[in-house]
Protein backbone atom coordinates (compact mmCIF):
# COMPACT_ATOMS: atom_id res chain seq x y z
CA UNK A 1 0.00 0.00 0.00
CA UNK A 2 1.24 3.81 -0.87
CA UNK A 3 -0.93 6.71 0.15
CA UNK A 4 -3.70 6.90 -2.16
CA UNK A 5 -7.14 8.94 -1.83
CA UNK A 6 -8.43 7.48 1.55
CA UNK A 7 -5.01 7.80 3.32
CA UNK A 8 -5.45 11.92 1.89
CA UNK A 9 -8.76 11.96 3.34
CA UNK A 10 -7.91 10.89 6.44
CA UNK A 11 -5.12 13.28 7.08
CA UNK A 12 -7.38 15.78 5.63
CA UNK A 13 -9.71 15.25 8.66
CA UNK A 14 -6.90 16.46 10.65
CA UNK A 15 -6.08 19.74 9.24
CA UNK A 16 -6.83 22.53 11.53
CA UNK A 17 -6.87 20.37 14.65
CA UNK A 18 -4.69 21.12 17.47
CA UNK A 19 -2.79 18.77 19.02
CA UNK A 20 -0.95 20.01 22.43
CA UNK A 21 1.44 17.58 24.18
CA UNK A 22 3.66 18.47 27.43
CA UNK A 23 7.21 17.04 26.25
CA UNK A 24 8.54 17.21 29.56
CA UNK A 25 11.59 19.02 31.81
CA UNK A 26 14.56 19.36 28.92
CA UNK A 27 17.74 17.57 30.61
CA UNK A 28 21.19 18.87 30.10
CA UNK A 29 22.35 15.01 29.05
CA UNK A 30 19.75 14.94 26.34
CA UNK A 31 20.98 18.71 25.34
CA UNK A 32 24.58 17.85 25.35
CA UNK A 33 24.36 14.26 23.29
CA UNK A 34 22.26 16.08 20.98
CA UNK A 35 24.92 18.72 20.59
CA UNK A 36 27.46 15.79 20.35
CA UNK A 37 25.66 13.97 17.83
CA UNK A 38 25.95 17.08 15.38
CA UNK A 39 29.95 17.96 16.19
CA UNK A 40 29.11 21.15 18.28
CA UNK A 41 31.30 21.75 20.64
CA UNK A 42 29.96 25.12 21.54
CA UNK A 43 30.79 24.60 25.44
CA UNK A 44 27.61 26.83 25.67
CA UNK A 45 25.98 23.77 25.01
CA UNK A 46 28.21 21.51 27.46
CA UNK A 47 29.92 23.24 29.93
CA UNK A 48 27.59 24.55 33.16
CA UNK A 49 29.84 26.57 33.91
CA UNK A 50 30.41 28.59 31.35
CA UNK A 51 26.78 28.87 30.47
CA UNK A 52 26.24 30.35 34.21
CA UNK A 53 29.17 33.40 33.57
CA UNK A 54 26.94 33.99 30.43
CA UNK A 55 23.54 34.46 32.56
CA UNK A 56 21.94 30.85 31.45
CA UNK A 57 20.63 28.99 34.54
CA UNK A 58 22.72 25.79 33.03
CA UNK A 59 23.48 24.38 29.44
CA UNK A 60 21.75 25.86 26.56
CA UNK A 61 20.33 23.17 23.56
CA UNK A 62 21.73 24.06 20.11
CA UNK A 63 18.79 26.24 18.42
CA UNK A 64 17.18 23.30 16.86
CA UNK A 65 17.40 20.77 19.01
CA UNK A 66 13.17 20.93 19.69
CA UNK A 67 11.93 20.42 16.35
CA UNK A 68 15.25 18.07 15.86
CA UNK A 69 13.52 15.33 18.47
CA UNK A 70 10.81 12.90 16.69
CA UNK A 71 9.58 11.56 20.04
CA UNK A 72 9.49 12.87 23.44
CA UNK A 73 7.69 9.46 25.13
CA UNK A 74 9.14 6.36 25.67
CA UNK A 75 8.28 5.28 22.69
CA UNK A 76 5.85 3.04 20.95
CA UNK A 77 5.59 -0.45 21.22
CA UNK A 78 6.46 -2.86 17.99
CA UNK A 79 3.14 -3.71 16.75
CA UNK A 80 2.54 0.24 16.74
CA UNK A 81 5.35 1.19 14.15
CA UNK A 82 4.93 1.80 10.31
CA UNK A 83 6.67 -0.19 8.20
CA UNK A 84 9.42 2.55 8.01
CA UNK A 85 10.18 1.96 11.23
CA UNK A 86 7.94 5.52 12.97
CA UNK A 87 5.84 5.54 15.48
CA UNK A 88 2.16 5.34 14.35
CA UNK A 89 0.40 6.68 17.22
CA UNK A 90 2.42 9.74 18.04
CA UNK A 91 3.78 10.74 14.66
CA UNK A 92 1.49 12.19 12.07
CA UNK A 93 -2.09 11.25 13.35
CA UNK A 94 -4.24 10.24 10.97
CA UNK A 95 -1.96 8.81 8.85
CA UNK A 96 -1.94 4.91 9.04
CA UNK A 97 -0.10 2.49 10.56
CA UNK A 98 1.40 0.20 7.48
CA UNK A 99 2.27 1.18 4.20
CA UNK A 100 2.95 4.95 3.80
CA UNK A 101 6.57 6.37 3.47
CA UNK A 102 7.74 9.16 5.59
CA UNK A 103 10.72 11.69 4.71
CA UNK A 104 11.11 14.92 6.47
CA UNK A 105 11.26 17.61 3.07
CA UNK A 106 12.55 21.04 5.14
CA UNK A 107 11.30 23.33 7.86
CA UNK A 108 11.04 26.88 8.79
CA UNK A 109 11.97 27.85 12.29
CA UNK A 110 11.61 31.06 14.38
CA UNK A 111 14.01 30.75 17.17
CA UNK A 112 12.29 33.11 19.88
CA UNK A 113 14.45 32.22 22.70
CA UNK A 114 17.20 30.03 23.61
CA UNK A 115 16.05 26.56 25.48
CA UNK A 116 18.11 26.29 28.61
CA UNK A 117 18.44 22.35 30.43
CA UNK A 118 15.86 22.67 33.04
CA UNK A 119 13.14 23.90 31.11
CA UNK A 120 9.76 22.24 30.58
CA UNK A 121 8.43 22.39 27.54
CA UNK A 122 5.01 22.06 25.87
CA UNK A 123 4.16 21.60 22.24
CA UNK A 124 1.34 22.68 20.28
CA UNK A 125 0.91 21.20 16.88
CA UNK A 126 -1.64 21.55 14.31
CA UNK A 127 -1.80 20.66 10.50
CA UNK A 128 -1.89 23.59 7.99
CA UNK A 129 -2.84 22.04 4.65
CA UNK A 130 -2.33 18.36 2.80
CA UNK A 131 -1.02 19.28 -1.49
CA UNK A 132 -1.32 16.26 -2.97
CA UNK A 133 1.38 15.64 -5.82
CA UNK A 134 2.06 13.62 -9.01
CA UNK A 135 5.40 11.94 -8.90
CA UNK A 136 7.31 9.18 -10.98
CA UNK A 137 6.95 6.81 -8.13
CA UNK A 138 3.15 7.72 -7.95
CA UNK A 139 0.85 9.84 -5.65
CA UNK A 140 2.84 12.18 -2.66
CA UNK A 141 0.74 13.96 -0.14
CA UNK A 142 2.71 17.03 0.94
CA UNK A 143 1.65 17.75 4.77
CA UNK A 144 3.04 21.23 6.33
CA UNK A 145 2.44 20.81 10.37
CA UNK A 146 2.85 24.25 12.27
CA UNK A 147 4.63 23.66 15.68
CA UNK A 148 4.68 26.05 18.47
CA UNK A 149 7.08 25.28 21.77
CA UNK A 150 6.15 26.94 24.68
CA UNK A 151 7.90 26.86 28.40
CA UNK A 152 5.53 26.50 31.76
CA UNK A 153 5.29 29.89 32.07
CA UNK A 154 3.41 29.95 28.40
CA UNK A 155 6.49 31.83 26.55
CA UNK A 156 7.32 30.64 23.07
CA UNK A 157 10.76 29.17 22.91
CA UNK A 158 10.48 28.34 19.52
CA UNK A 159 7.85 28.21 16.12
CA UNK A 160 7.86 26.27 13.02
CA UNK A 161 6.39 24.60 10.08
CA UNK A 162 8.03 21.62 9.21
CA UNK A 163 6.97 19.70 5.75
CA UNK A 164 6.45 16.03 5.51
CA UNK A 165 6.58 14.06 2.68
CA UNK A 166 4.04 10.95 2.38
CA UNK A 167 4.25 8.38 -0.25
CA UNK B 1 35.27 34.35 6.67
CA UNK B 2 33.30 37.83 6.09
CA UNK B 3 33.66 39.94 9.45
CA UNK B 4 32.04 42.45 10.57
CA UNK B 5 33.36 45.37 8.46
CA UNK B 6 32.79 43.89 5.03
CA UNK B 7 29.28 42.60 6.00
CA UNK B 8 27.32 44.05 2.85
CA UNK B 9 25.26 42.46 0.28
CA UNK B 10 26.68 39.77 -1.72
CA UNK B 11 29.76 38.99 0.96
CA UNK B 12 30.23 35.24 0.45
CA UNK B 13 30.84 33.82 4.26
CA UNK B 14 33.69 31.11 4.50
CA UNK B 15 32.67 27.68 3.38
CA UNK B 16 31.92 24.77 6.27
CA UNK B 17 32.76 21.03 5.97
CA UNK B 18 31.15 18.13 7.49
CA UNK B 19 32.08 14.65 7.67
CA UNK B 20 29.16 12.89 8.12
CA UNK B 21 29.97 9.11 9.25
CA UNK B 22 27.44 6.11 9.82
CA UNK B 23 28.01 6.68 13.70
CA UNK B 24 26.96 10.18 12.99
CA UNK B 25 23.57 9.09 11.69
CA UNK B 26 23.04 6.85 14.43
CA UNK B 27 24.19 8.92 17.56
CA UNK B 28 21.72 11.45 15.35
CA UNK B 29 18.67 9.13 15.28
CA UNK B 30 19.42 8.33 18.73
CA UNK B 31 19.67 11.42 20.31
CA UNK B 32 16.42 12.27 18.68
CA UNK B 33 14.46 9.20 18.75
CA UNK B 34 14.41 8.76 15.60
CA UNK B 35 13.34 5.48 14.49
CA UNK B 36 13.16 5.36 10.48
CA UNK B 37 14.90 2.75 9.06
CA UNK B 38 16.12 4.64 6.27
CA UNK B 39 18.51 5.99 8.71
CA UNK B 40 19.56 2.72 9.96
CA UNK B 41 18.89 -0.23 7.95
CA UNK B 42 20.74 -0.44 4.82
CA UNK B 43 19.11 -3.24 3.32
CA UNK B 44 15.97 -0.72 3.88
CA UNK B 45 17.56 2.32 2.43
CA UNK B 46 18.44 -0.13 -0.76
CA UNK B 47 14.97 -1.06 -1.45
CA UNK B 48 13.88 2.16 -1.17
CA UNK B 49 16.02 3.36 -4.02
CA UNK B 50 18.81 4.58 -2.29
CA UNK B 51 22.65 3.86 -1.87
CA UNK B 52 22.77 3.61 1.44
CA UNK B 53 21.05 4.96 4.92
CA UNK B 54 20.12 8.59 4.50
CA UNK B 55 21.91 11.90 6.52
CA UNK B 56 18.44 12.91 8.63
CA UNK B 57 17.16 16.17 6.94
CA UNK B 58 16.90 17.53 10.86
CA UNK B 59 21.05 16.57 10.81
CA UNK B 60 20.95 18.85 7.90
CA UNK B 61 18.83 21.44 9.48
CA UNK B 62 21.38 21.27 12.52
CA UNK B 63 24.71 21.38 10.39
CA UNK B 64 23.15 24.78 9.38
CA UNK B 65 22.10 25.70 12.27
CA UNK B 66 25.88 24.88 13.64
CA UNK B 67 27.38 27.18 10.43
CA UNK B 68 25.05 30.27 11.30
CA UNK B 69 25.49 30.43 15.35
CA UNK B 70 29.68 29.49 14.43
CA UNK B 71 29.59 32.42 12.17
CA UNK B 72 27.53 34.83 14.64
CA UNK B 73 29.06 33.87 17.80
CA UNK B 74 28.38 35.29 21.19
CA UNK B 75 27.13 39.19 19.75
CA UNK B 76 24.96 37.95 17.51
CA UNK B 77 21.81 35.70 17.65
CA UNK B 78 20.46 33.52 14.94
CA UNK B 79 16.65 34.07 14.65
CA UNK B 80 15.45 32.17 11.61
CA UNK B 81 16.15 29.16 9.66
CA UNK B 82 13.95 27.63 6.70
CA UNK B 83 15.68 25.08 4.43
CA UNK B 84 14.33 22.55 1.69
CA UNK B 85 15.69 19.43 1.05
CA UNK B 86 16.58 19.09 -2.66
CA UNK B 87 18.48 15.77 -2.75
CA UNK B 88 19.44 13.57 -0.31
CA UNK B 89 22.59 12.59 1.46
CA UNK B 90 24.32 8.95 2.39
CA UNK B 91 26.05 9.03 5.52
CA UNK B 92 29.51 9.07 4.84
CA UNK B 93 28.74 12.06 2.75
CA UNK B 94 31.04 15.09 2.84
CA UNK B 95 28.41 18.05 3.24
CA UNK B 96 29.92 21.60 2.46
CA UNK B 97 27.81 24.65 3.35
CA UNK B 98 28.47 28.50 2.40
CA UNK B 99 26.44 31.61 3.34
CA UNK B 100 25.83 34.83 1.31
CA UNK B 101 24.48 37.92 2.69
CA UNK B 102 21.42 38.42 0.51
CA UNK B 103 20.60 41.59 2.51
CA UNK B 104 21.04 43.61 5.47
CA UNK B 105 18.42 45.09 7.33
CA UNK B 106 17.59 47.99 10.27
CA UNK B 107 16.67 46.32 13.29
CA UNK B 108 16.44 48.79 16.37
CA UNK B 109 18.74 50.92 17.67
CA UNK B 110 21.26 48.64 18.66
CA UNK B 111 20.67 45.96 15.77
CA UNK B 112 20.48 45.20 12.53
CA UNK B 113 19.13 42.14 10.83
CA UNK B 114 21.27 39.96 7.83
CA UNK B 115 19.60 38.25 5.80
CA UNK B 116 21.39 34.87 4.69
CA UNK B 117 21.25 32.59 1.41
CA UNK B 118 22.99 29.03 2.46
CA UNK B 119 23.55 26.16 0.39
CA UNK B 120 24.46 23.14 1.07
CA UNK B 121 26.37 20.54 -1.37
CA UNK B 122 27.69 17.01 -0.99
CA UNK B 123 31.02 16.33 -1.92
CA UNK B 124 30.85 13.32 -3.72
CA UNK B 125 29.79 15.13 -7.11
CA UNK B 126 28.72 18.84 -6.04
CA UNK B 127 25.06 18.41 -6.24
CA UNK B 128 23.27 20.82 -3.91
CA UNK B 129 21.59 18.60 -0.86
CA UNK B 130 19.76 21.69 0.95
CA UNK B 131 18.82 25.31 -0.15
CA UNK B 132 18.57 27.11 3.14
CA UNK B 133 18.14 30.92 4.44
CA UNK B 134 18.64 32.28 7.57
CA UNK B 135 18.17 35.25 9.40
CA UNK B 136 20.39 36.83 11.94
CA UNK B 137 20.20 39.82 14.31
CA UNK B 138 23.76 41.09 14.87
CA UNK B 139 24.98 44.17 16.32
CA UNK B 140 24.48 47.60 14.74
CA UNK B 141 28.15 48.63 15.42
CA UNK B 142 28.88 45.85 12.90
CA UNK B 143 27.51 47.31 9.79
CA UNK B 144 29.58 49.90 7.98
CA UNK B 145 28.68 53.18 7.25
CA UNK B 146 26.03 53.71 4.19
CA UNK B 147 25.14 49.69 4.32
CA UNK B 148 21.88 50.14 6.10
CA UNK B 149 19.07 52.38 4.18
Amino acid sequence: MAVDDAVRTALEREVGVEHEELLGEISATLTRRYAAAVGDSDPLYHDAAYAKSLGYANVVAPANFLPGVICWSEGAPYDRLREDGTEADTHLPGVPAKGVRVMGGGEEMHFTRPVVAGTVVSRRTVLLDVTPRDTKQGLMLVARYQDEYVDEGGQELLRSVRTVLLR
Amino acid sequence: MTTPSDLRVGSALAAQTNNTSITQVFRYSAATWNTHRIHYDKEYALKEGYPDVLVQSHLHGALLTKYCTDWAGRAARLTDLSLRVRRFAVAGETLSIVGTVRAVRAGDERRALVDLDLVETRGSDGETCVEASATIEVPRSWIGEGILP
